[in-house]
């Protein structure tokens, strides 16, 4: 086994350049973060604040102009904030491809796609889609793949609350069978408590961390849970 | 009852005139009723001039059916057909490694936009004479002839076309790994299919031209070939009914084969629309 993955960030900045003003945007200042192996952080912070780039830098696909950036080489898991799916293959398809790429086995697709709702349409083009089951194909290929390293960027916005109940009892059911190391951002408060072990806030630009909260409480949780739902008032104070 | 209703009410064709058929079958009248003028007009002027430069419609079908009915014109069609799938497929292969090269790289972009735009000005007639000054009769001379002069055309729409692929998708392939080989199947030819169409329409285009005249200069077989000799014997019916026979499949390969092709790969958003 690899060793267990471990997030590391320290000094990290990020300046974005508008290529048609010219103007420059400090996202990233100084900014240090580290998710111990097992551990689901979940961030939380209102639009445009950087989440989203910091996902991607962890995820190699922004390169920081300073700092470092230390992730090893998991296996990744990625639900992006929008569905991002190959619309000339078949739903299976585009879970089949994520399973071959990682050397698994491509019976999985089905079972993956069985636990996000979506087996009827496992032959579909994603065309035919709402955008809701869109993105839980994204849910369904980024859990097959058995990752080391779970990076989800709203993962469950674009759903109806019924549906997205059910994918939080997946992920905290996937957590349970393996602890993975993960980052979750958020616009929900009470997802961002219920479902991780730690909940950091970003305000600001450059972004930084405005408030953390520890979340101890034994999975499964459950949304009714006096304790979480109090951290959760906390957490919207902080914001 | 309704149903009955309906029924009857459908049941007179004539009747309907905005009926999905009727249009179909109108659709192919104007195509029909110029070539009907056209050869009429061609017969009334063969007939004014009475030369033998310009033969009737009978002497030019009666070539036409000697070559059909003879196996010359599938024989020879073959042949030349042969050159230009090899010369476009040596073009096509290049262009989608060196396009895609040029959408992702800004070096490999001005690197190769230069010899793109020289290409593209170059006349089909300079490659033919210079691939068989180079190459004399040997295969390589048409199959170069064909692939330089579509070559730039092709890499230039497909360069175009790597501009509309979803950045997105990159970053999701590279996130989940894919390899070399799956990011090219499954990512960018697909993404890339309405340019390669384009493009391959355009490469196939200025292909026949230039086989033609590669055929004309250097060779002893093909429909290039044919042509020169029914010029050298002033035999003008043979010319026109090779060139009418070789134009027809030409068109059918252009518009039904590549057609079918890209319906085909288009199948996916199909279910968009329905
Ligand atoms: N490629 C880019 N080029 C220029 N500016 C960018 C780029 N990517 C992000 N930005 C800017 O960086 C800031 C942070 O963007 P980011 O997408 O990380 O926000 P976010 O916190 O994820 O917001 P949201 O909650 O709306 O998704 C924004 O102001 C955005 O305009
Ligand atoms: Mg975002």
């Amino acid at each position: 086994m690899t060793a267990a993955t471990r997030i590391r960030l320290t000094g990290v900045g990020k300046t974005f350049v508008d290529a048609r003003s010219g103007a420059r945007q400090q996202v990233l200042e100084d900014f240090s973060l580290t998710v111990e192996p097992g551990e689901l952080v979940a961030v939380v912070g209102a639009s445009g604040t950087g989440k989203t780039t910091l996902l991607h830098i962890i995820a190699g696909l922004v390169q920081p102009d300073a700092g470092e950036v230390d992730v090893g080489e998991p296996r990744l898991g990625v639900v992006f904030q929008q569905p991002r799916l190959l619309d000339w293959l078949s739903v299976r398809q585009n879970v089949v491809l994520a399973l071959e790429a990682a050397g698994l086995d491509p019976a999985a697709a089905d079972d993956a796609l069985a636990a996000v709702g979506l087996a009827d349409y496992a032959s579909s083009y994603p065309t035919v889609l709402s955008g809701g089951q869109r993105q839980r194909v994204a849910v369904a290929r980024a859990f097959a793949v058995e990752p080391d390293l779970v990076l989800l960027d709203e993962p469950f916005s674009a759903l109806d609350e019924l549906t997205a109940r059910k994918l939080r009892l997946l992920l905290q059911e996937l957590w349970m069978q393996r602890r993975r190391t993960g980052l979750l951002v958020t616009h929900n408060p009470l997802e961002a408590a219920l479902l991780a072990d730690r909940v950091i806030v970003l305000t600001g630009r450059p972004a930084r961390i405005s408030a953390s909260y520890r979340v101890d409480a034994d999975r499964p949780r459950s949304a009714e849970d006096k304790q979480l739902f109090d951290l959760h008032s906390h957490i919207v104070a902080a914001l | 009852m309704t149903a009955t209703d309906v029924h009857v009410a459908q049941a007179p064709p004539a009747s309907t005139p905005t009926s999905p058929r009727s249009p179909r079958r109108l659709r192919g009248l104007p195509a029909a009723a110029f070539l009907g003028l056209l050869c009429a007009g061609w017969q009334i002027m063969s007939v004014l001039v009475d030369s033998v430069l310009v033969p009737g419609v009978p002497a030019i079908a009666a070539e036409l059916v000697e070559i059909v009915v003879d196996g010359s014109f599938v024989e020879q069609l073959g042949v030349t057909v042969l050159r230009v799938g090899l010369g476009f497929a040596l073009a096509f292969v290049v262009a989608v490694g060196i396009g895609i090269a040029m959408g992702r790289s800004e070096f490999a972009r001005r690197f190769f936009e230069p010899a793109v735009l020289l290409g593209l000005t170059i006349p089909g007639l300079v490659w033919a004479l210079l691939c068989v000054i180079w190459f004399g009769i040997d295969l390589i001379n048409p199959v170069a002839a064909v692939a330089l002069s579509s070559a730039p055309a092709l890499m230039l729409t497909i360069y175009q076309g790597t501009r509309s692929v979803d950045p997105d998708l990159l970053e999701m392939a590279h996130v989940y790994r894919f390899s070399r080989v799956t990011r090219l199947r499954r990512l960018w030819l697909p993404a890339l299919a309405p340019s390669l169409f384009a493009g391959a329409r355009l490469g196939l285009s200025l292909g026949w031209k230039v086989i033609v005249l590669v055929e004309v200069f250097g060779m002893s077989s093909g429909v290039g070939y044919q042509l020169n000799n029914a010029f050298a014997a002033q035999n003008v019916a043979a010319v026109l009914a090779w060139t009418l026979l070789f134009a027809i499949v030409m068109a059918v390969l252009e518009y039904g084969v590549l057609q079918a092709l890209e319906r085909r790969a288009g199948r996916w958003r199909k279910a968009v629309t329905v």
